[in-house]
């Protein structure tokens, strides 16, 4: 039983298989209405875990479909957490480095906009090692 | 019904591809092939009609990035119609819609395309 201490949350555990992408980001959308944000917040808090969860699969386990990402969402009276924990490749705060968009408009390539996604797009990221494996923290609030 | 669907189109020499549903990690390689079929084909014009695109994420956008180089050294260029809110706040927090032409209906970029205005 729920400490009323303890937030409200839920989990769901999926296959490290990008095909899972759209269950996942469907129900952060879903999740995050529930949590008191409006449709465009919502929105944006999908595309910040797709492109977490995206990680996870195709960095922390190069891409390995026989590991499990858990998802948990909890319900804070002013924010939604989103936590993605993972036991692939550790990602630290300290080596996050994000591009600079206007960079990108003069000098076009592939690749390293997912994190400049998701720290636009949510308040707070915080990369964690846990005793398990790893977590990426996305933090939003509550406006 | 699938994940994504992509129509392709010639309207006078430009190619206006259309994906239907999201462009993310899992549908992205059947968008970039689509991508890549024109740019073999020589179709270096190439206009996204993005009106029954409901999301994309990095890893579509990416997949743009990749060939707009090509494209423009060889004098093409690709441009973008119909985005919908949320999918047009993506463009535009990533500074993208100052790298492509943005257009609020096809038929506005094709007459851009063709020099009508």
């Amino acid at each position: 039983m729920r400490s009323p201490a303890e937030p409200e949350s839920f989990r769901l555990v999926i296959p490290s298989q990008t095909r899972y992408l759209n269950l996942v980001t469907g129900l952060a959308k879903r999740a995050s209405i529930v949590a008191g944000m409006d449709d465009a917040t919502s929105a944006k808090i999908s595309i910040a875990v797709d492109e977490a969860v995206t990680n996870v699969i195709v960095h922390a386990y190069g891409g390995e479909a026989d590991h499990l990402v858990d998802i948990e969402l909890r319900f804070l009276a002013s924010a939604l957490e989103v936590h993605i924990c993972h036991t692939g490749r550790a990602i630290r705060d300290n080596e996050v480095v994000l591009p600079d968009p206007r960079e990108y408009v003069k000098h076009p390539r592939k690749g390293g906009l997912g994190l400049l996604l998701m720290s636009r797009f949510m308040d707070e990221i915080h990369f964690i090692e846990t005793g398990e494996g790893s977590e990426c923290c996305m933090i939003k609030h509550v406006v | 019904m699938a994940d994504l669907l992509i129509q392709v189109r010639n309207v006078d020499g430009v190619a206006v591809v259309r994906p239907e549903g999201f462009i993310n990690a899992h549908t992205v390689r059947q968008f970039e092939r689509a991508l890549e079929a024109l740019v073999r084909e020589g179709r270096w014009t190439i206009l996204l009609d993005c009106s029954m695109l409901n999301y994309i994420s990095s890893a579509g956008l990416g997949a743009i990035m990749g060939l707009i180089e090509p494209v423009r050294a060889n004098g093409g260029d690709i441009l973008l119609c119909q985005l919908q809110k949320n999918v047009h706040e993506i463009f535009d927090t990533l500074g993208f819609t100052e790298l492509y032409r943005v257009f609020d209906t096809e038929g506005e970029a094709l007459q851009c395309l063709n020099g009508k205005v």
